[in-house]
């Protein structure tokens, strides 16, 4: 049994044990499990570095009662924790977390700092291995090679690291910084540890659908290999396979004929635990139209459209048509409607005009929403054009196409202007964010990469042809995250015209 | 694995550096002390005791509870006071298991420097905290720990527990490490951390209504009575339990047996005592904690004093040991000599330099202001003409004037002194040797170094002589040594009788340089083979200390003095000024 020997594995002397975790396999309640019984020695004190402060939650419920000699933080803060203390010898400013999200790769950048100073003074990782004599890494496969660097200066003072990792999930791949470490191969590590152990029970589905189960890890198996999953033989009966032709003339939408998706509509309409998984993000912006907007977008818990929007309101510095333009690219970055074509270009000009020219109608409205930023050309200004759009979209037939699709993201921006100051305001709402934990819906539509951690117990993953899932290292290992998160059926969207090679229909 | 080296096993704790502003009667000060046993010298006053004091304050197992205004330097309360230490810390001391993580800094040899990314291909220091506990305006103590960063986080009691510090202090009644007090020496090697509450559970058992006489009972009863008719709590009763002040533990003392009785330790005598708590905290294996000795020579005689240094010496435990005993100070071979001067700077003393000078004259290091004079005539006028200055023997003002032993090791001991940033005084010739050495000395000690322009001091005097006087100058008011000298001069003028007027005839021109020459015992061309005979004649004269007092009485009975005032009463004003005390207009004879 590999629970078992995990078990042992990770209570042994070994200073560096490796687990291969593939997903529902019982990963965190191993770590989880381990880190209780560390800390049961009053004396001990132990680091979980995850990735997520989604992880961290986690593993923080499950280590509850350890009170603070488990510690559970996410690598790339303790990475800017280091920075902080060091600042000076890094050539950083004082307040690194916000120099770090305010400049681009700024993580990157301060983990490569940190991975040279670790080398150079290996003190600090002493410091830190005899604060932290066991070190848990989860999800390594994630890790950059300077965030790995951390690890592995610790493991060298002394520390004993337990590092849980799936290959086959490696989904956040990243062209390194220069002179950064190369990302750690996973192979390479395996033949450096003490003791390598893989978890191969699907506890997940124990108890709704353990051929589900046993067909994923089936299926990890084929990807993993360079193989392809295997559609025509010995499916179980959770598994169900739509064949469906996109009909969409543009890149990355969807469209089916009606014929094509009842079959789909069915699925999505009998469930209420529900994911529609897709890779790209225009894709999941289509498929809600393809759903009626029927089901939410999980935005998870990233809001790349909301920091542009600071970053550009803080690069118009006061000028009001840098901001208009900011407030269009936005509104199309959450939604659509609030096109150039049919609002963009005319309330951008509007500004530039100062809003004077006598007007009527949808004009007078683009005009009232333009003053809001002549009369507080920042932030505060930018939330009441927002909260007023709002408003709009809701009384005014004008408005009225108008979609919101990321609303948590457009409501943010809406409350940044409560906040004097922008950068503390962004701060807040997005501490806010991390530590209030935001759920999915029951039902909604994700990309994969927001839906990795994620579980439900119907999924749908479309499209699966060979644009969105060619032969390639990424999309066999975002195939596997997407159908993995299936603890009860999945339904495999594919095409006959396009196939993805990764499946033998 | 990579290629870095794990780290060295860590070192004991130890203080690398230590910065005391504005505590008590230290201005500033600068410290980097060794890693062993310092032994630090100085007069009294100076502030020796109070650089123990700041380690202890700063190190200190407890919160003290009082500050007063004396602890500010010139009671100078808002301007705070701060000690702070570099310090290395061994792994088990508990700075890694802090609420906060503590981050190290890194040794570079002179100072804690920020860990950075650049360097120039040396290998990294070593790891050292900062640490320090700074006297606020509102009479508290603020102790805290300074991260790279530059923000401080709290160093708590804990910590400075588990750091530990061995403290023999000069106070004859603490007893401090022979009881349970919290921090204390024992405490750390008992250290049962129950004993505490099982020892107030089992004093609360005790009956003490029982003890009381029938009237004590009585009026408890009435108090009852009392306390229930005012609906207060009743069922009165007397244990012993806890309070504010002194803890059940730190009533805990460690006692021993003397003739059959169990007696505490602390009353056996203070020697005894400070060697106990040294025991105690010697049995803590592994541990080895800075130990503060203050006045190693109280309470132990000289064999003591040198078996506990020795002790001390090969012990691995950083110590800082004041002392005033010449036994003490000849037996630190291995230590680090330091020596506080009269502004209250600390320097080394380099040991092979000065190593003749502190075995013949250690009282040269034991007091404020050390004067180091070319040999004993210069010893004998220099002492002679401050008691002038000063109107009073020189040892109640702490100043002690010494024989350097020759031009060459006088300029010796001074550099030595020198170097370590210290303030002494020194008096010599200019032999026109080493000009450069002295200018520099000239330049860092000022008119504390008086230096004769040129020549020596018979010399010097002789020049000021008029010719009327030479006779009485020549007459030793002794009336010893008259007869002596006029001998050592007919000898040299090839005369027979030791006729004054007859020599003065002979030599005519040239008799101050014939006086000069006796004086100084100056071997005659062709008379090399008789060299130690007339090398002799210069011990006839003044060449001893009561030659040179001589000398100096002479400077007054025969009024030679305001011919000398302007060279050698800036010296005296400069002696005056270091101890404190204001300048003179001039001496009296």
């Amino acid at each position: 049994m590999s629970d078992e020997s995990v078990h042992t594995a990770l209570r042994s002397d070994a200073p560096l044990v490796l687990v291969e975790a593939p997903a529902g396999c019982g990963k965190t309640h191993q770590g989880a499990d381990y880190a209780r019984d560390v800390a049961v020695d009053r004396s001990n004190r132990l680091l979980i570095l995850t990735h997520t402060h989604a992880a961290c939650s986690v593993f923080a419920e499950r280590t509850r009662g350890s009170g603070s000699r488990v510690e559970i933080r996410t690598i790339d803060s303790l990475i800017a924790h280091i920075a902080t203390a060091y600042h000076l010898g890094l050539g950083l400013p004082v307040d690194v977390p916000t120099w770090a999200r305010r400049t681009p790769d700024g993580y990157r950048h301060v983990a490569l700092r940190v991975a040279a100073l670790l080398k150079r003074h290996p003190m600090i990782a002493g410091a830190l291995a005899k604060r932290y004599p066991v070190v848990i890494c989860d999800e390594h496969q994630d890790c950059s090679g300077d965030q790995h660097a951390l690890g592995m200066a610790m493991l060298d003072q002394g520390a004993r690291l337990r590092v849980f990792a799936d290959p086959v999930q490696r989904i956040f791949k990243e062209t390194p910084l220069a002179g950064s470490t190369p990302a750690q191969d996973w192979v390479a590590l395996t033949k450096q540890a003490h003791a390598f152990e893989e978890l191969d029970t699907p506890h997940r589905w124990r108890s709704g659908c353990p051929d589900l189960g046993r067909w994923t890890l089936l299926a990890r198996a084929a990807l993993k290999n360079g193989g392809k999953i295997d559609l025509r033989n010995n499916l179980p009966a959770s598994v169900s396979v739509v064949v469906a032709e996109n009909q969409a003339r543009r890149n990355m939408e969807y469209q089916l004929a009606p014929t094509d998706r009842r079959a789909i509509d069915a699925f999505t309409r009998s469930h209420t635990s529900l994911l529609v998984l897709t890779r790209y993000n225009e894709t999941a912006r289509s498929l809600r139209a393809f759903f009626n907007r029927r089901l939410p977008l999980w935005e998870g818990h990233t809001r790349s459209a909301l920091e542009k929007l600071v970053d550009a309101i803080t690069a118009g510095n006061a000028d009001c048509p840098k901001l208009a333009a900011a407030v269009v690219t936005f509104m199309n970055d959450i939604g659509k409607g609030f096109s150039p074509s049919a609002f963009g270009d005319r309330f951008e000009k509007e500004v530039r005009d100062g809003c004077t020219a006598r007007s009527r109608g949808k004009p007078a409205t683009i005009q009232e929403l333009g003053r809001f930023l002549l009369a507080e050309p920042d932030h505060r200004g930018v939330a009441k054009l927002l909260a007023r759009l709002a408003e709009l979209k809701q009384g005014d037939a004008d408005f009225a196409d108008i979609e919101m699709d990321h609303s948590r993201e457009f409501w943010e921006a809406v409350r940044l202007g409560n906040f004097e100051d922008l950068d503390a305001g962004l701060a807040e709402i997005t501490h806010r964010r991390t530590y209030g934990r935001p759920k999915p819906p029951d039902a909604a539509i994700s990309t994969i990469h927001k839906a990795k951690g994620l579980e439900c117990g119907n999924v749908v993953v479309m499209p699966c042809d060979a644009t969105t899932f060619p032969d390639r290292e990424d999309a066999r290992c975002l195939l596997y995250v997407a159908l993995s998160r299936a603890k009860e059926r999945l339904m495999l969207v594919v095409s006959r015209a396009n196939p993805s090679p990764l499946f033998q229909l | 694995m990579t290629d870095i080296a794990p780290l060295a096993k860590p070192p004991a704790a130890a203080i690398y550096a230590l910065t005391i502003e504005r505590f008590r009667g230290i201005t500033s000060l600068k410290w980097k002390p060794s890693r062993g046993v310092n032994v630090i010298l100085g007069g009294g006053d100076v502030g020796k005791t109070t650089i123990l004091e700041a380690i202890a304050l700063l190190l200190s197992p407890v919160n003290p509870t009082t500050l007063s205004d004396p602890d500010y330097h010139d009671r100078d309360i808002e301007a705070g006071f701060s000690i702070e230490a570099i310090l290395s810390l061994p792994v088990g001391a508990g700075i890694s298991s802090q609420m906060k993580p503590s981050w190290p800094w890194e040794w570079v040899g002179e100072e804690a420097a920020v860990p950075a990314l650049e360097h120039d291909g040396k290998l990294a220091g070593e790891p050292v905290y900062r640490v320090r506990v700074r006297g606020t305006e509102d009479l508290e103590l603020a102790y805290e720990i300074v991260q790279p960063d530059g923000s401080a986080d709290s160093f708590p009691v804990a910590l400075r527990r588990a750091i530990g510090l061995v403290r023999l202090s000069g106070d004859d009644r603490n007893d401090r490490d022979l009881r349970l007090v919290q921090g204390s020496a024992l405490d750390r090697l008992l250290s049962d951390k129950g004993l505490r509450s099982r020892m107030a559970s089992e004093l609360a058992k005790s009956d003490v209504k029982n003890e009381l006489t029938t009237e004590a009972q009585a009026k408890l009863k009435n108090l009852d009575t009392a306390f229930k008719r005012e609906s207060l709590p009743a069922g009165l009763d007397l244990a012993i339990t806890g309070g504010q002040g002194a803890s059940i533990a730190s009533m805990i003392g460690l006692t021993a047996d003397r003739s059959g009785i169990q007696l505490p330790l602390a009353s056996w005598g203070a020697g005894t005592r400070r060697l106990s708590a040294l025991a105690i905290a010697e049995q803590n294996q592994g541990d080895a904690p800075i130990t503060l000795v203050d006045e190693v020579e109280r309470g132990l005689e000289p064999y003591r004093q040198r078996t506990l240094i020795e002790k001390l010496q090969t012990g691995s435990s950083q110590v800082f040991l004041t002392t005033h005993s010449p036994a003490a100070i000849s037996s630190a071979a291995t230590s680090s000599i330091w020596y506080v001067d009269h502004t209250g700077q600390i320097g080394p003393l380099d040991a092979t330099k000065i190593a003749k000078h502190r075995k013949t004259d250690p009282e040269a290091f034991l007091s404020r202001l050390s004067i180091v004079t070319e040999g004993a005539t210069e010893l004998g006028f220099t002492t002679a003409i401050l008691e002038r200055a000063f109107g009073s023997v020189l040892e109640q003002h702490g100043v002690h004037v010494s024989d350097g032993g020759g031009h060459e090791a006088t300029l010796g001991i001074l550099e030595a002194l020198a170097a370590g940033g210290l303030r002494f005084g020194g008096f010599a010739d200019d032999e026109g040797k080493h000009p450069t050495r002295w200018a520099k000395l000239h330049t860092k000690l000022g008119a504390l170094l008086f230096r004769w322009p040129s020549l020596c001091i018979e010399e010097n005097i002789i020049a000021v002589v008029p010719d009327d006087k030479l006779e009485a100058f020549i007459t030793d008011p002794t009336g010893e040594k008259t007869g002596i000298r006029l001998r050592t001069l007919a000898d040299r003028l090839g005369i027979a009788d030791k006729d004054f007027a007859a020599f003065k005839a002979k030599a005519g021109a040239d008799f101050k340089a014939r006086i000069v020459e006796a004086a100084l015992g100056t071997v005659p061309t062709g008379k090399e083979s008789e060299k130690n005979e007339y090398k002799a004649h210069a011990g006839r004269w003044f060449k001893s200390v009561d030659g040179g007092r001589e000398l100096a009485g002479k400077l007054f009975s025969l009024a030679l003095w305001p011919a000398l005032k302007p060279q050698l009463l800036p010296f005296c004003n400069a002696v005056r000024t270091a101890i404190g005390l204001g300048e003179i207009a001039d001496l009296h004879g």
